[in-house]
C-alpha cells in the first residue's frame, strides 16, 4: 500500500477530488489494500505518482466503506481492482479491447504501461475525445471475463 | 478446358494481387514523392493536393489572405478618393501582387495607386487570382474581393478625369491646399486637404484613422522613431520653429515595413493636418495631449535615437535620465513591497501555481473534455478563496458524468437509470416491510427489476 496517494472513504470527499481535478486526468482506484492485485496495481500507481504529477493525481477509493458503495454501483464496479479515469469531472473511457471500456480492470505489468495509459487519456481528452484507444499491446492487458448482469 | 480457362479468366481478373498492391503503393508514393513549393506556409511538401485541406495551411493562408486583403483595402481607399501622385512619391509607392506574383510600380501613374487599380481590374489579374485560389483553396467564392470591377475602375476614372481638369484650371493657389504641408515643412500650415493627408498615411503606414492610431504629429530630427501613437499626439501651433527635416513614423512595423525614407513627405502632412485643431474629431484630444507633451519634446528631441513608448512622455514632464530624477520603477517599488509584505505568507504558493496555471491556460485547447465545466469551476474556486461564495458543499446526491457498462444510450440517461434504480430498492426497502400478503409479489417484481438494472453485486 502506497502512503503517498490519498485514501478516499467518503462519498462526499470523493466527490471534492472529482470537482477539484481541473485539466488533470484523474486516476481513481477502487479496490481493498489486502487484496494482491490491488497491492500490486499500488505499488505501480505510487511509483508513478510523482512522475504524472504534472498531467494526472492519483487517488485511492476503498470499496468496503459504506459511504462509497453508491460509486460501486453507479460504476458497476465488479471486478477489483477497478480504475476509473475522470478529466474535468468527465468519465475517460479507454477501450483497450476487453469487453468494459468503462474502466480499467486488473494491475499493469509495468510501470511505463501505467503512463502510457495516463498519457493516452489525457492526449484524447485534450483534443475532446471520451473514449480512447489503448496504447498497449494485447499481451500486457491484463484479461477478465465481464459477467452479463445477472448471470 | 472449361476449368483451366475459368482459371485464366480468375487470374486475369486477379493478376499477381501483391503486385498490384505493390504498383498501387508506388503510385501513391509516386504521387506524394514530388515535392511542391506551398507559398503560402512557405515550405516544401509531397503531400499533393492533400496539402490544402491541413489545418496549419488554412490558418496560414487566412492569415496570408488577410494580410493582402489590408493592402488592398488601402488601395480601394484611393479608388473612392482618386488624389494626384507626386514624382517624388512615386518611386515609394510599390504594392506586390501575391497571385500575379509581381510589382506593381507606380512610377507613370499620375494618380496615387493607379496602376494599382489598373491591375487589380485587369482579366490577366482574375486569372491568375482563380489559378491562385484553386491551388491553395481560398474558396473560389472570394474572387470579387480581391479584384475591383470595372465599374469601380470607370467610377474612378471619371473623378480622376475630374480632378485633372479642376487642376489644370485652377491656379498656384488651388494646388496650395493640396501640395501645401509637402512643402511647408518649416513653416507647418494648416492643411486644408485633410483627404491627401489621410490618404498618404493610410497608404504609406498601413493604418487609418478608424484605428484612432495617430502618427507623430510632432517635428523631431531624421530617424527619431517613436513607438507609441500616444507619444506623437504631440502636435501644436507653439512647436513650429523647429528646424526639423522630418518627423518620424508612429511605430516601428510600419518604420520597417516602409523604410525610413517615407518620412518625409508623410510627416509633413500628418502636422499640417493635425495643427488644425479645428480639424477633426479625432485629434481633439491628441491636441490636449499635444500641450502637455510640447514643452517636453523640445527638450529632448536632440541626440536621442529611440524613444521607448508612450510612457516615456509623461516621465518626461515629471523629469528624466537628463534631469537626473529617480526612475519610475523606484517609487513604486515602496507600494510593491509593502503589497509583498502582506501577501507573503498567504500567497506565495498561490502566486507561484496561478502564474504556471496561467501559462498553460494559455495554451489549453478549448475543445478539451470538459472544457466548459473547467472554466466554471476555477471560476468558482476563485471565488470561493476570497470569499465570496461559501463553498457549497455539492449535495450528496451528485453524480459525475459516466457511461455505465450495460447501457446503450447517451451518458445523461446513466445518471437518470441510477437515480431510477436506488428509488425501487428504496422501495423494495420500504415495502418489504408492509404485509406479508403484498410482500412475495413485490419482492418478485423488484427482484426482476432489479435484476434488469444493477450489475452483480459481488465485489469479492
Amino acid at each position: 500500500m502506497s502512503f503517498l496517494l490519498t485514501t478516499l472513504t467518503k462519498k462526499r470527499e470523493v466527490d471534492s477530488i472529482i470537482r477539484d481535478t481541473i485539466d488533470k486526468v484523474l486516476v481513481l482506484r477502487f479496490g481493498r489494500a489486502s487484496d494482491a492485485v490491488c497491492l500490486q496495481l499500488d505499488d505501480i500507481l505510487g511509483k508513478s505518482a510523482r512522475g504524472v504529477s504534472k498531467f494526472a493525481t492519483i487517488a485511492l477509493v476503498d470499496i468496503d466503506s459504506e459511504d462509497v458503495q453508491v460509486y460501486v454501483k453507479y460504476f458497476d464496479i465488479t471486478l477489483i481492482p477497478s480504475t476509473v479515469f475522470f478529466f474535468n469531472a468527465h468519465h475517460m473511457k479507454m477501450d483497450s479491447g476487453t469487453a468494459d471500456h468503462t474502466k480499467w480492470i486488473g494491475a499493469f505489468h509495468r510501470k511505463q504501461d501505467f503512463i502510457d495509459v495516463v498519457e493516452a487519456i489525457f492526449r484524447g481528452a485534450m483534443k475532446g475525445k471520451l473514449i480512447v484507444c489503448c496504447p498497449l499491446p494485447p499481451e500486457r492487458i491484463p484479461k477478465f471475463q465481464l459477467l452479463f448482469k445477472d448471470v | 478446358m472449361e476449368g483451366l480457362q475459368q482459371q485464366q479468366q480468375q487470374s486475369k481478373r486477379n493478376p499477381m494481387p501483391n503486385n498490384e498492391k505493390m504498383t498501387k503503393k508506388n503510385k501513391k508514393n509516386n504521387k506524394t514523392n514530388k515535392f511542391e513549393f506551398c507559398k503560402v506556409c512557405n515550405l516544401n511538401h509531397d503531400q499533393g493536393r492533400r496539402h490544402i485541406y491541413f489545418p496549419n495551411h488554412i490558418k496560414s493562408l487566412s492569415s496570408y489572405l488577410s494580410r493582402f486583403h489590408k493592402k488592398l483595402s488601402d488601395v480601394r481607399f484611393f479608388l473612392k478618393n482618386p488624389s494626384l501622385l507626386r514624382p517624388e512619391h512615386a518611386p515609394r509607392n510599390r504594392l506586390w501582387c501575391v497571385f500575379c506574383d509581381s510589382d506593381i510600380e507606380e512610377l507613370d501613374s499620375l494618380f496615387a495607386c493607379g496602376n494599382a487599380i489598373t491591375h487589380f481590374a485587369s482579366a490577366e489579374h482574375l486569372k491568375n487570382l482563380n489559378y491562385f485560389l484553386w491551388k491553395y483553396g481560398g474558396g473560389m467564392d472570394r474572387v470579387d474581393s480581391f479584384r475591383i470591377s470595372d465599374e469601380d475602375v470607370s467610377k474612378w476614372e471619371k473623378k480622376c478625369e475630374s480632378l485633372k481638369s479642376f487642376a489644370s484650371s485652377s491656379s498656384e493657389g488651388s494646388y496650395g491646399p493640396s501640395l501645401g504641408p509637402w512643402k511647408d515643412i518649416q513653416n507647418k500650415h494648416c492643411c486644408e486637404n485633410t483627404d491627401s493627408n489621410e490618404k498618404n498615411k493610410v497608404k504609406s503606414f498601413k493604418f487609418s484613422f478608424s484605428n484612432s492610431v495617430l502618427p507623430l504629429q510632432c517635428s523631431t530630427k531624421e530617424r527619431y522613431q517613436v513607438s507609441h501613437p500616444e507619444t506623437n499626439e504631440i502636435a501644436s501651433a507653439g512647436l513650429f520653429s523647429y528646424n526639423a527635416t522630418s518627423l518620424p513614423l508612429s511605430t516601428e512595423d510600419n518604420m520597417h515595413n516602409w523604410g525610413m525614407h517615407l518620412n518625409k513627405s508623410t510627416s509633413m502632412d500628418l502636422t499640417a493636418s493635425t495643427c488644425d485643431p479645428v480639424y477633426s474629431g479625432n485629434q481633439h484630444s491628441l491636441v490636449e495631449n499635444s500641450w502637455k507633451c510640447s514643452v517636453d519634446w523640445s527638450l529632448s528631441s536632440e541626440g536621442v535615437d529611440r524613444m521607448g513608448n508612450g510612457k516615456s512622455s509623461n516621465h518626461e514632464s515629471k523629469g528624466n535620465v537628463h534631469t537626473g530624477a529617480p526612475p519610475p520603477w523606484f517609487e513604486k517599488n515602496e507600494e510593491n513591497e509593502l503589497n509583498f509584505q502582506v501577501d507573503i505568507g498567504s500567497n506565495t504558493n498561490s502566486l507561484a501555481s496561478s502564474s504556471s496555471k496561467s501559462r498553460m491556460s494559455g495554451k489549453l485547447n478549448p475543445k478539451r473534455v470538459g472544457a466548459a465545466w473547467a472554466e466554471k469551476r476555477k471560476i468558482e474556486i476563485e471565488m470561493e478563496k476570497r470569499g465570496e461564495i461559501v463553498s457549497s458543499s455539492c449535495d450528496t446526491d451528485w453524480l459525475p458524468n459516466f457511461g455505465r457498462v450495460w447501457q446503450s444510450g447517451t451518458r445523461k440517461e446513466s445518471r437518470k437509470e441510477f437515480e431510477m434504480e436506488k428509488h425501487k430498492l428504496l422501495k423494495v426497502e420500504c415495502l418489504s416491510e408492509g404485509t406479508i400478503k403484498l410482500q412475495p409479489y413485490i419482492s418478485k417484481r423488484m427482484r426482476k427489476d432489479t435484476g434488469q438494472f444493477e450489475g452483480p453485486a459481488d465485489c469479492s
